[in-house]
C-alpha cells in the first residue's frame, strides 16, 4: 500500500537545479525573484549614474564630466530606473504575490513568463553598452524628444532597441498578471474581494498593455525619421516635433500610474496588517484606482503646457489633472482613516509605509501645483519639476517595494531580516532622501533649469547640500542589500506568522511558501482587501 | 510544471481567449500610436490650429483699413538650420502699418553651396498668440523652394493685420525658419 500511495501522489517537491533552474525558470517565485534581483542591480545601476549627475552639480562649473556626458547620465539614469529598476520590481513582485494571495497555483503562462523576464538583462546590456559607441549614450533626456533623438548617434538606435525589447517584456508581464487574476482566482475570492495588490496590478497591466504599445510606436517613428526617409517629426518635411511629444505623453502620462499604483496596493496591504484593522473604504480604494487610470489616458498635454498650445486646451488639461488629485486624496485619506485607532506597531514595513504617506503627498501636491498651467510655464523643466517626481518616485514607488520586500521578506525566505537594520535603513533614508529632494524645490523655484551641468552661482549652497544628501542616501542603500544578503543566509527563521495582522490568503500557506503552492486551488471564504476567514483544501508540494 | 488544476469554472480555453483579445488590444494601440498622426492633422485643419504653411482666406471686412487705429509695428526676422547653406534675410527690417492694410516685404535667399538644396520655410510669431491674426496671402513657406548651385532669389511675402488683432499688441514679429528637406537634395 505504501509504494502504491507514494506513486499517486508522486510529488516533484524537488526543485531544478544549477543554472537551468534560472535560465528555463517556469516557476513563479524563481522568477519573482530573478526580476527583484535584476530590479536591485539596476536600481544600482541607476543610482551609480545618479551620484556621478549630483557629482558633477556639487559645485559650479566643470569638474568632472564633459557635457555631453552629463546629458547621457541623465537619459541613461531616468531609463534605467523607469525601466529597469521600478516597473520589473513592481512586476517580480506581482509574480511572487499574485498566485499565493489568489490562491492560484503559478502565474497564468509559465513559459512566456520565463521570456518576460530574459527579455530584460538583453535590453539593459544594450542600454549600458551604449556608453561605449562613438558618439556616446543617448542624450535627449529619457523623454527622447525629436528633434534631439532624430539626430544623434548609435547610442540612440541601440537605445530604442532596447525601448522595444522592454516593451515586449513588460507587454507579456501584464498580460500575465491580467489573465492570471481573471482566470485563477481561487472560487470565493471574488473580484470585489480581492486585495488591493491584485486589483492595483491588475489595473496596472491594463494601462501596459495600452500604453507601452504607444511608446513602441513613438520610437519607431523616431527610427524611421533617422533611418528610412520619413518626416514624422521632421519640420522640413512637413513633420512636427511637437507631434512627437504628444505621441509621447499619451504613453507617458499612463506611465506615471504604471509607477505608482502598485506602489497603492502594496501601503494597502501593509497598513492594515500594522493598524490591526480592515482596509477603510475598500470598494472606494478601488473605483479610486480605477478612476485614477482612466484619467490618466485624457492628461498628457500637462507636460506640453509651453509648446503653444491653445488657452481652451491649456484648461482643459489643467482642469482634468486637478481632478486626479481627487480619486488619489480618497486613496491617502482612506490609509490614514485605516491607522485611525489602530493598535499601531511601526516595524520596518509599516514605517516604509507610512514614510511612503508622507511623502507621496508632499509630491503629490507638488503635482497640484505643476498642473496649473500659469505657473507650469514658469516651473517647466526647472529643479521644481525633478523634485516633484523625485518626491513621488523614490518616496512613492521605492519607499512603497522597500515596504513590501520587509513585510513579504519572511513568507518569500523562511527567514527573518534584521528588524534593527530595517528601521536604521528606514529612517536613514527617511532623513536623506529629504535632505537630497527637498532643496530641489527650491532651487526650481528660483529658476534653476534641469539637465544642464552647470549653474549659476547663487544655486551653489542648495546644489552641494543636495549632492551630500544623494552620496548618504545612495550609501544608505548598502544596508538594505547587506540586510537581505545576511537574512538571507544567516536569518533566524520566521515564524509561521510573523504579522499577527496579516489576514489575506498568502499568510494562510506554511512560511517559507512551498515551491509548488495551491496545486490544487483551495476554497475560500473571503471578505473585502481579501481578508480570509477560511481555507478549504488547497495542497502544496 | 505537470500539475495547474483550473479552478471549475474556468477551463484552459478562458485563458487563450483572454490571450488572443490582450494580444488583439496591443495591436490596436499600436496602432493607434500611428494612427494619430493623421488625427492630429485632420484636427488641425478643421480646427484651424497650426496652419501656417496655407494661405489664409480673408473675412469681408478683415482687409479694411481702420484710420483711426493705431499702428502696430511688424518685425521680420529669419535663421536657418545649421548645416543648410543657405542666406535668408529680409529687405526690410522693420516697418509699421495699421491692421486691415495689405503689407508686402520681400525676402532674399541665397544658396551658397554648390549643390542643388530644397528648404522649407515655417513661420513663427511673437507672439504667439498674435499669429491667428496674420493673415498672409503669398509666402514663399506654402511650397517647398529648390534652389540651384549659388542662385539667389528674391520672395514676397504678402500679409494683412486682421482688424480684430487685440489692443494691447503693440508689435509683432514673423519669424522664418528655414529646414533643409531631406532626401530631396542634389
Amino acid at each position: 500500500m505504501a509504494i502504491a500511495d507514494t506513486a499517486g501522489h508522486a510529488p516533484h517537491t524537488g526543485k531544478p537545479t544549477g543554472l537551468g533552474r534560472w535560465l528555463f525558470a517556469t516557476n513563479h517565485k524563481d522568477i519573482g525573484s530573478l526580476y527583484l534581483w535584476f530590479s536591485f542591480i539596476m536600481f544600482l545601476t541607476g543610482g551609480v549614474m545618479a551620484l556621478a549627475i549630483r557629482l558633477e552639480l556639487f559645485s559650479p562649473g566643470l569638474q568632472f564630466w564633459q557635457p555631453e556626458l552629463f546629458n547621457q547620465l541623465v537619459t541613461l539614469h531616468g531609463l534605467i530606473m523607469i525601466f529597469g529598476a521600478i516597473m520589473p520590481a513592481f512586476n517580480g513582485l506581482a509574480n511572487w504575490m499574485l498566485p499565493l494571495m489568489i490562491g492560484a497555483p503559478d502565474m497564468a503562462f509559465a513559459r512566456m513568463n520565463n521570456w518576460s523576464f530574459w527579455l530584460l538583462p538583453p535590453a539593459a546590456l544594450l542600454l549600458l553598452l551604449s556608453f561605449f559607441v562613438p558618439g556616446g549614450a543617448a542624450a535627449s533626456g529619457w523623454t527622447m524628444y525629436a528633434p534631439l533623438s532624430t539626430q544623434m548617434g548609435m547610442g540612440m538606435d541601440m537605445t530604442i532597441f532596447a525601448i522595444h525589447i522592454l516593451g515586449v517584456s513588460s507587454i507579456m508581464g501584464a498580460i500575465n498578471i491580467i489573465v492570471t487574476v481573471l482566470n485563477l482566482r481561487a472560487p470565493g475570492l471574488t473580484l470585489m474581494k480581492m486585495p488591493m495588490f491584485a486589483w492595483a496590478s491588475l489595473i496596472t497591466a491594463y494601462l501596459i498593455i495600452a500604453v507601452m504599445p504607444v511608446l513602441a510606436g513613438a520610437v519607431t517613428m523616431v527610427l524611421t525619421d533617422r533611418h528610412f526617409g520619413t518626416h514624422f517629426f521632421n519640420a522640413a518635411g512637413g513633420g512636427d516635433p511637437v507631434m512627437y511629444q504628444h505621441v509621447f505623453w499619451f504613453f507617458g502620462h499612463p506611465e506615471v500610474y504604471i509607477m505608482a499604483l502598485p506602489a497603492f496596493g502594496i501601503i494597502s496591504q501593509v497598513i492594515p496588517t500594522f493598524s490591526r484593522k480592515r482596509l477603510f473604504g475598500y470598494t472606494s480604494m478601488v473605483y479610486a484606482t480605477a478612476s485614477i487610470a482612466i484619467l490618466s489616458f485624457m492628461v498628457w498635454a500637462h507636460h506640453m503646457f509651453t509648446t503653444g498650445m491653445p488657452a481652451t486646451a491649456q484648461l482643459f488639461f489643467m482642469y482634468a489633472t486637478m481632478l486626479i488629485a481627487v480619486p488619489t486624496g480618497v486613496k491617502v485619506f482612506n490609509w490614514v482613516a485605516t491607522m485611525w485607532q489602530g493598535s499601531l506597531t511601526f516595524e520596518t514595513p509599516m514605517l516604509f509605509a507610512i514614510g511612503f504617506i508622507c511623502l507621496f503627498t508632499i509630491g503629490g501636491l507638488s503635482g497640484v501645483i505643476l498642473s496649473v498651467a500659469a505657473v507650469d510655464t514658469q516651473l517647466q523643466d526647472t529643479y521644481y519639476v525633478v523634485a516633484h517626481f523625485h518626491y513621488v518616485l523614490v518616496a512613492g514607488a521605492l519607499f512603497s517595494l522597500f515596504s513590501a520586500v520587509y513585510y513579504w521578506f519572511p513568507k518569500m525566505t523562511g527567514r527573518m531580516y534584521s528588524e534593527r537594520l530595517g528601521k536604521l535603513h528606514f529612517w536613514w533614508s527617511m532623513v536623506w532622501f529629504n535632505v537630497t529632494f527637498f532643496p530641489m524645490h527650491f532651487l526650481g523655484l528660483a529658476g534653476m533649469p534641469r539637465r544642464i551641468p552647470d549653474y549659476a552661482l547663487q544655486f551653489t549652497d542648495f546644489n552641494s547640500l543636495a549632492t551630500i544628501g544623494a552620496f548618504c542616501f545612495g550609501l544608505g542603500q548598502l544596508i538594505v542589500l547587506y540586510n537581505l544578503l545576511i537574512s538571507l543566509r544567516r536569518g533566524p527563521p520566521a515564524v509561521e506568522h510573523p504579522w499577527e495582522g496579516a489576514q489575506t490568503l498568502e499568510w494562510r500557506i506554511p512560511t517559507p511558501a512551498p515551491y509548488h503552492s495551491f496545486v490544487e486551488a483551495p476554497e475560500v471564504d473571503a471578505d473585502d482587501n481579501g481578508v480570509i476567514h477560511a481555507v478549504r483544501g488547497g495542497t502544496h508540494h | 510544471m505537470a500539475l495547474q488544476p483550473q479552478p471549475p469554472s474556468m477551463p484552459p480555453d478562458a485563458r487563450r481567449a483572454l490571450l488572443l483579445k490582450l494580444c488583439v488590444i496591443v495591436v490596436m494601440m499600436f496602432g493607434f500610436a500611428w494612427a494619430l498622426i493623421p488625427l492630429y492633422r485632420v484636427i488641425c485643419e478643421v480646427t484651424g490650429i497650426n496652419q501656417v504653411v496655407q494661405a489664409d482666406t480673408l473675412a469681408e471686412d478683415t482687409a479694411r483699413p481702420v484710420s483711426s487705429a493705431r499702428p502696430v509695428t511688424l518685425v521680420f526676422d529669419a535663421n536657418v538650420q545649421a548645416g543648410l547653406p543657405w542666406q535668408v534675410r529680409p529687405l526690410v527690417r522693420q516697418l509699421s502699418a495699421r491692421p486691415g492694410e495689405f503689407v508686402r516685404v520681400e525676402y532674399e535667399i541665397t544658396n551658397a553651396s554648390n549643390r542643388r538644396v530644397v528648404g522649407q520655410a515655417v513661420p513663427r510669431y511673437l507672439p504667439a498668440a498674435a499669429g491667428e491674426h496674420v493673415k498672409k496671402l503669398d509666402c514663399f513657406c506654402f511650397r517647398q523652394q529648390v534652389f540651384a548651385p549659388g542662385e539667389t532669389r528674391r520672395f514676397p511675402v504678402v500679409f494683412v493685420v486682421d482688424r480684430k488683432l487685440p489692443e494691447e499688441v503693440e508689435s509683432i514679429t514673423l519669424a522664418y525658419s528655414v529646414f533643409d528637406v531631406p532626401g530631396s537634395g542634389g
